[in-house]
């Protein structure tokens, strides 16, 4: 789970790390009232679950509160790479003299946290490590020892850092860690980690990504979830304990299957035929015909979907449920009569299956094995 | 022969009075595996279809001199029962559970890699080697005794591979079930070495996927060490970028670490045979038998 920059600033301050004064504006709000507690400057940005906000206008600065008041109205209205924005974070306005990067990553490859640093902050790791792949230092931490006084100093050696700040970068450094291991994240960054002055570091922008699977203990994270834009159909599915995956915006063709691996296997044969898949649904475990009549139902409400695949190799998964379920979506009225399915079983009970499935109608398509469905597909043209 | 599981497997099972426990605890015992005992906290002294179940898995690796350890508990207990496990030193601990915190996996695999026990999984289907022993949950009628020894972080492509293996005739040594997370308990790397020793294992196949590095790690072993024929199939070529990745793998992977492109190449460079599905990993593999 990803986090916003104003909600991952809340742990940063919770976990005593120095971030600027600032509120979260929403619609219909009085801003004017809101930001009063402010110092002036101050800045707008918008909060969404996207890269590049400042070059799409997301980020703007305002001298007062009348102004701050025009702009956030404005920016409330906004829609970036087709995410509308809901959120502004109004914060003090601060002024840099220095920036510098610094991320505590899980690093897959030594099972164990990464720490991260560069001298050249404010601008996007990714390009240091391709400009001036020196500039960034990787530091893996010991699992059983964590963070310790002596990799700090070797950072600031290494990049001749003013000495002042060693204290506050250490407490930053321990407190971003302690944070890192108790939420559960995969990632922790602050970009930039801004100079302020005497031996003052501030974190002015954070990005946090939290492991989806540590949520039952991070109720507050979970709340987050709950409160952001999400897509819908996501959000439709997860209330079946489904996982709905928009893959590309143009696709046409969508995959329901009982794994991750499958899923991923028929996306690469139906791109590697020439076509675009626009979303997948993984059903998880426990496929019974209700389960997978929501599923159908669901990648249909996706109106650009006309061609849905589902490939299905359940053991002790019972065909003739699955067949059940694809009748009831499909006779449900809920589908628009030209969408197609095409579908490959195997398991048990598949015999009776195939008779149920090939009673439904011509909008129903049986396939032999995943490459004879991905076939089926592209003879359709869709 | 095969490897890590066979007749002389004796079993326990981590939440054995379960209901995942008792169903696959059943189906394994049905195929012939060595159940010996199960492990529920307070239900010791029981019994559940004829295995005593022990309060503890030190008391159960005293009692039945266990060598395996299978766990079907849930994800938030995952760690714990691992820990548990470690420490009775059963040498070989099989996680079950799906979505077990990754941070939790963390700490069981740096604690693994200081003891003797070999950790698999979690997210993983468990370890059967055909007409000997199972452990875990796969379906077990579609595997066939052979010379293919088969790795898979995905179960779905691993089964669709064997059934249709088995359909040409074509029987399987030992197939694990290495689990779909972010940090697994074992990779590649660790069951190569293994597969190359066993006299059953002729054909070695790798399915793997994109992220993380375990694909190139295996690579660069495959190409010093491993003389049988490899064939690997890496599955989400065309998955949505930063889905399963995010922010941090873009960073971690600046060198192209983690993609599909990598990972076939890397491989390849090795003398692995790259297939393009499951069907084309079988089709491959009958034309070497």
């Amino acid at each position: 789970m990803k986090l916003l920059e104003y909600k991952g600033k809340e742990l940063l301050r919770d976990y005593g790390i120095p971030i600027q004064n600032g509120v979260v504006i929403e619609e219909n709000q009085d801003i004017k009232e809101s930001v009063k507690n402010l110092k002036s400057p101050y800045v707008l940005k918008v909060q969404i679950m996207t890269g590049g906000r400042g070059k799409a206008g997301g980020i703007k600065f305002a001298d007062s509160a009348l102004e701050a008041d025009k702009l956030a109205k404005e920016m409330l209205k906004m829609e970036i790479k087709k995410l509308k924005v809901k959120k502004v974070l109004v914060a003090e306005k601060v002024d840099l003299i220095d920036e510098w990067y610094l991320s505590i990553v899980l690093d897959r490859f030594n099972k164990a946290p990464m720490l991260i640093f560069s001298p050249l902050g404010g601008v996007d790791i990714e390009d240091t490590a391709k400009n001036n792949p020196e500039k960034i230092v990787k530091i893996p931490i010991n699992f059983f020892m964590g963070i310790k006084e002596y990799t700090i100093r070797y950072i600031f050696k290494k990049y001749c850092l003013d000495m002042s700040f060693f204290e506050a970068f250490t407490s930053i450094v321990k407190n971003l860690y302690r944070l890192f291991i108790e939420y559960d994240c995969t990632l922790a960054e602050i970009n930039p980690l801004a100079i302020v002055g005497d031996g003052k570091l501030l974190a002015v922008d954070c990005k946090a990504d939290i492991d989806d699977s540590s949520l039952y203990r991070h109720s507050d994270i979970v709340e987050f979830r709950n409160s952001i834009e999400e897509n819908v159909l996501v959000k439709e599915a997860r209330a079946f304990n489904f996982l709905y995956i928009p893959v590309t915006d143009e696709g046409n063709i969508a995959v329901v299957s009982n794994g991750s691996g499958m899923i991923m296997s028929c996306i690469d044969l139906i791109t590697k035929n020439g076509q675009k898949v626009g979303a997948a649904l993984d059903l998880g475990g426990g496929a019974t015909s209700d389960r997978i009549a929501e599923a159908v139902k669901i990648i249909f409400k996706n109106k650009n979907t006309i061609c849905l695949f589902i490939s299905i190799f359940g053991g002790i998964t019972r065909c003739d449920e699955v067949a059940l379920g694809v009748k009831g979506a499909l006779e449900s009225g809920e589908i628009e009569k030209d969408r197609v399915v095409v579908i490959r079983l195997e398991g048990t009970n598949k015999p009776e299956a195939l008779k149920i499935l090939s009673e439904i109608g011509d909008n129903v398509v049986i396939a032999d094995s995943i490459s004879d469905g991905v076939n089926k597909i592209s003879s359709r043209r869709f | 022969m095969s490897i890590l599981i066979d007749e002389n497997t004796k079993l326990i099972i981590q939440g054995i009075t379960g209901r995942e426990g008792t169903f696959h605890g059943e189906r394994m015992i049905a195929y012939g595996t060595k159940v010996v005992g199960g492990v529920t906290p307070g239900k010791g002294g029981q019994n559940v279809f004829g295995v005593p179940v022990f309060d503890t898995v030190k008391q159960a690796y005293e009692e039945t001199g266990a060598n395996t350890s299978v766990l079907f508990v849930p994800a938030k207990f995952t760690a714990e029962g691992a820990y548990e496990a470690i420490d009775a030193k059963i040498p070989l601990v099989i996680t079950i559970a799906e979505h077990v915190p990754v941070h939790d996996m963390m700490n069981v695999y740096n604690l693994a890699r200081k003891s003797d026990s070999i950790v698999v999984g979690p997210n993983s289907f468990g370890i059967i080697s055909p007409g000997k022993s199972k452990a875990g949950f796969m379906h077990d009628k579609i595997f066939s005794q052979g010379n293919v020894g088969i790795m898979s972080r995905s179960a779905t492509n691993c089964y669709e591979t064997v059934f249709l293996l088995t359909n040409e005739g074509i029987g399987q040594s030992t197939v694990i079930g290495i689990g779909g997370d972010m940090i697994p308990g074992s990779s590649f790397i660790d069951f190569l070495p293994m597969f190359e020793k066993d006299e059953q294992t002729g054909i070695i196949v790798l399915i793997g996927e994109i992220g993380g590095s375990d694909e190139e790690i295996a690579a660069e072993y495959i190409k010093k060490y491993v003389k049988k024929p490899v064939v690997a199939l890496i599955a989400g070529k065309n998955a949505p970028k930063g889905t399963s990745m995010g922010h941090a793998g873009a960073i971690v992977s600046a060198d192209g670490t983690g993609s599909a492109d990598n990972k076939e190449q890397k491989l390849s460079e090795a003398g692995v045979i790259i297939a393009e599905s499951t069907e084309h990993i079988v089709k491959i593999i009958k034309e070497m038998q």
